[in-house]
């Protein structure tokens, strides 16, 4: 930049001498030329007429000392032009010189004269002749020549002052220059470094200039600028990391396109969601991403009506997850619209809804099946069963069978619902859980003779106490080990062991049952949830013995986990928390 | 092909869109087998009409998304890649079309077998069918991301399809040879497991399309690199 001025200036400075250079040389040149031909042209003539005052015979004899006198070439030509006499030639050598021009002027004008370059010197030469006159009759001419390289040289030594002259303007001026351009430049380049480093990203607060011309504003406006910038980068950067907390902590996930439809921001909880199946879709657009029929359905109506669209898409075929899709545009500057894409996962939330329908559909079918029967035999009773005893006390016996089931339903049902609000208080002790097996087996032992199952109690003695209450550990332990008498088919066994795992001391109780199908293990313990439905409602089961178990697990800090094989048998591991109990 | 852009974004726009259109064809060809399949196993008659229904959709989708094509290639005269994929994509979007076409000739199937008894409980079938399935997707994969390995997976899985159509039929062979009951019945499956085989054939030829697009050297019509695995 500097340099740039520095020249700028100097050849301003440059064109300028040349210019009055040449001006000068035009103006001056042929006036000088002039004046001093002028001049040598009067004293030619003077000559000459001092010299014609003479008889022309005298002259021919003294031409040798006047052309020494006067410092030129002395020539006498009669009136036809014939050469009398020469100062420097032999007159028999030269021509005719009747035709020149000066003495042609000469003699219509008194007067003559005339510059010719002389081949001889090599010079131009200045001719001047004046006639010869006896009376008015013209006798001949006298001549006199003088070179002009007097004038030139005199022109020569002038131009090189001139140039002289030039040449230390010149100096002059590139010193000029660079002042004038060191002075010019030094706040601009102050400026320039400056914005420099700004461009650079290093915070270089504010510029000082001493200066009190026009770069003083210049920098009070780039200051005002750079503070202005500098509040506005840090405003959109506070917003930004608000924006992206907000997005990287919110559990939904969050996408947003470009102008391009194309996936230019994928937030972590979208991230975690998709990895697994889709990978990397960044830069995708949402069919690419998603290869979902649904999704695109949803995302051309919002093209189409450019408003927030709401829908719910399932992805993926083998494990699928239902997303509410919320599809809305993003103000930005016009002509650059963007879109966020949100999905809010509601699997669970469905799954959710399927169970409570199906406890409802459930819980009325449960009830209802026993109320039928009990309906069914007491209105055969009434239209005339009752005259026959035998069987009116058979209709009864079973009516009184299904009102019992209906009360045991309604208390599971009980049950469940107290120990899932909490509202049941849980005695807790440390419990040998020796004991409450013992206290448990006459319960199964009769049912489990009949079906000449063995269970086979594997419990050491030195196990240690668990923290649970007495009565709920009861319940759970002949929940289990009913609903293993039951599924064992006759002279199978059930195994009772325990052991330590992690945190948890684990009772398993294992049977050599008929076992459930793989896919229909993770659905045990949601109620009334059956295996095989008619079969084990035959076996007098409400459905709830698995839920209720879950449940009290879990309200005793612990959990139920289920391992079977299809016709191999059940393993059921009750973990519950270890607890250093003194007792 | 990416990262390349054009200096007219409306025609960059065009081509996407191309791209997204050919893809939501292939999704709707996938879903269409799945639902087949299902109307199949499950008994499901009702599915099967959904699907047969569903066809006429692919169909309009098809036509549709090649006569963008040809409006492209007549206004905007697409050069090198450019051509490549427009052409690919008329090809590809011929495949899908047929694909969806035998989905619903599967569903068709599956109406008639539903009023008869089950001949067997169908294990190859559904194998071969979520194979396909895969491949559709697998091939679609390919041509979103320029992949040309995912585009040599698919070619070799059309193998294993093309042999499990071969033990699906020697199986039902054994059927009809025992019970002449079961002829009809087992012809029928035999053709859901042939158009199966030729939805594979179809994947195969969009992997090769792809191949095509990428390259620009034509892979069609080659014998397959897993020919040479054959057990000695």
């Amino acid at each position: 930049m500097k340099r740039n001025l520095f020249f700028k200036i100097l050849f301003s400075y440059l064109v300028i001498v040349c210019l009055s250079f040449f001006i000068l040389d035009l103006l001056i040149k042929d006036e000088i030329k002039k004046v001093m031909t002028d001049k040598i042209e009067a004293e030619l003539f003077a000559y000459a007429e001092l010299i014609d005052l003479n008889p022309a015979q005298k002259m021919s004899d003294q031409l040798q000392q006047i052309a020494r006198i006067s410092n030129s070439r002395v020539t006498l030509v009669d009136a036809q032009g014939r050469v009398l006499a020469d100062s420097e030639k032999d007159i028999i050598t030269m021509e005719n010189h009747f035709n020149r021009p000066e003495l042609q002027e000469a003699r219509l004008k008194g007067k003559g004269k005339s510059i010719r370059f002389s081949q001889t010197i090599g010079v131009d030469m200045l001719y001047v002749a004046i006639p010869m006159k006896s009376g008015s009759q013209i006798t001949g001419y006298v001549r006199f020549a003088r070179p002009l390289h007097d004038v030139q040289s005199a022109i020569e030594k002038i131009y090189q002052s001139i140039f002289l002259a030039m040449m230390i303007v010149a100096i002059i001026a590139l010193v000029i220059a660079l002042i004038f351009s060191y002075r010019l430049t030094a706040p601009i380049r102050a400026l320039e470094k400056f914005t420099e480093r700004l461009r650079q990203g290093e915070p270089s607060g504010s510029i000082i200039l001493k200066t009190s011309d026009e770069t003083k504003n210049l920098a009070d406006n780039i200051n005002y600028l750079v503070d202005e910038l500098q509040s506005q980068i840090r405003l959109a950067n506070e917003e930004k990391s608000k924006l992206m907390t907000a997005f990287t902590s919110m559990t939904e996930g969050v996408l947003i396109l470009n102008a391009e439809d194309k996936i230019e921001f994928v937030n972590q909880a979208l991230g975690n969601m998709l990895a697994e199946q889709y990978g990397d879709i960044n830069g995708k657009t949402l069919m690419e991403a998603f290869l979902n029929a649904d999704l695109q359905k949803s995302f051309l109506k919002f093209k189409e009506k450019h408003i927030t669209v709401v829908e719910e898409v399932t992805l993926g075929s083998f494990e699928p997850v239902i997303l509410g899709v919320s599809i809305s545009s993003v103000h930005n500057y016009p002509g650059e619209e963007k879109v966020m894409v949100v999905f809010h996962d509601v699997t669970r939330l469905k799954k959710l809804e399927k169970i409570r329908v199906d406890f409802v559909a459930n819980v009325t079918h449960e009830i209802r099946t026993p109320l039928t029967a009990i309906i069914g035999y007491l209105e055969t009773i009434n239209a005339g069963a009752i005259n026959n005893t035998d069987d009116a006390k058979r209709f009864i016996d079973i009516s009184l069978k299904q009102a019992r089931r209906l009360n045991r339903l309604v208390e599971d049902l009980l049950v469940i619902s107290k120990v899932e609000l909490g509202e049941i208080k849980l005695h807790f002790e440390g419990v040998s859980v020796r004991d409450v097996f013992v206290s448990a087996m006459p319960l199964v032992e009769a049912k489990a003779g009949l079906k000449k199952i063995n269970i086979q109690n594997n419990l050491q003695k030195n196990l240690p106490h668990i923290w649970a209450d007495r009565d709920r550990l009861t319940q759970i332990l002949v929940n289990v080990l009913d609903n293993a008498v039951k599924f064992t088919p006759e002279d199978g066994s059930i195994f009772i062991d325990a052991g330590q795992k992690d945190n948890y001391i684990v009772l398993t109780i294992t049977d050599t049952g008929i076992g459930i199908p793989k896919e229909e293990v993770q659905r045990l313990g949601e109620r009334f949830y059956r295996v095989e439905r008619s079969r084990s409602r035959d076996l007098g089961g409400t459905g709830l013995g698995l839920s209720i178990v879950k449940h009290l697990m879990i309200a005793h800090g612990g959990k139920m986990e289920i391992e079977s094989q299809l016709g191999r048998g059940t393993k059921v591991s009750l973990f519950f928390p270890m607890r250093i109990i003194n007792c | 092909m990416e990262e390349r852009k054009h200096t007219s974004s409306h025609y960059e726009m065009e081509l996407q869109e191309i791209k997204n259109g050919l893809i939501y064809i292939g999704v709707l060809t996938e879903t269409a087998i799945q639902m087949a399949m299902k109307s199949l196993t499950e008994r499901d008659s009702d599915l099967a009409h959904k699907v047969i229904k569903d066809d006429d959709e692919i169909d309009t989708l098809d036509t549709d998304l090649e006569e963008r094509c040809i409006k492209i290639l007549a206004l905007r005269q697409p050069t090198a890649i450019d051509l490549r994929f427009i052409t690919t994509a008329i090809k590809i979007t011929g495949h899908l079309e047929r694909i969806g076409d035998m989905a619903a000739n599967i569903a068709e199937k599956a109406i008639q077998l539903n009023e008869e008894p089950k001949l067997k409980p169908y294990i190859d079938l559904p194998r071969m069918a979520e194979l396909v399935g895969e491949m559709i997707k697998k091939s679609l994969d390919s041509f979103i991301g320029n992949d040309l390995n995912m585009a040599e997976e698919v070619r070799r899985m059309e193998q294993v399809t093309d042999d499990l159509n071969e033990q699906i039929f020697r199986e039902l062979l054994t059927f009809m040879m025992e019970d002449s009951k079961t002829i009809h019945r087992s012809l029928m499956i035999m053709q859901v497991s042939k158009n199966l085989e030729r939805i594979a054939d179809h994947a195969k030829g969009i992997a090769d399309m792809v191949t095509y697009m990428v390259t620009g050297e034509s892979v069609r019509h080659q014998s397959c690199v897993s020919d040479e695995k054959e057990p000695a």
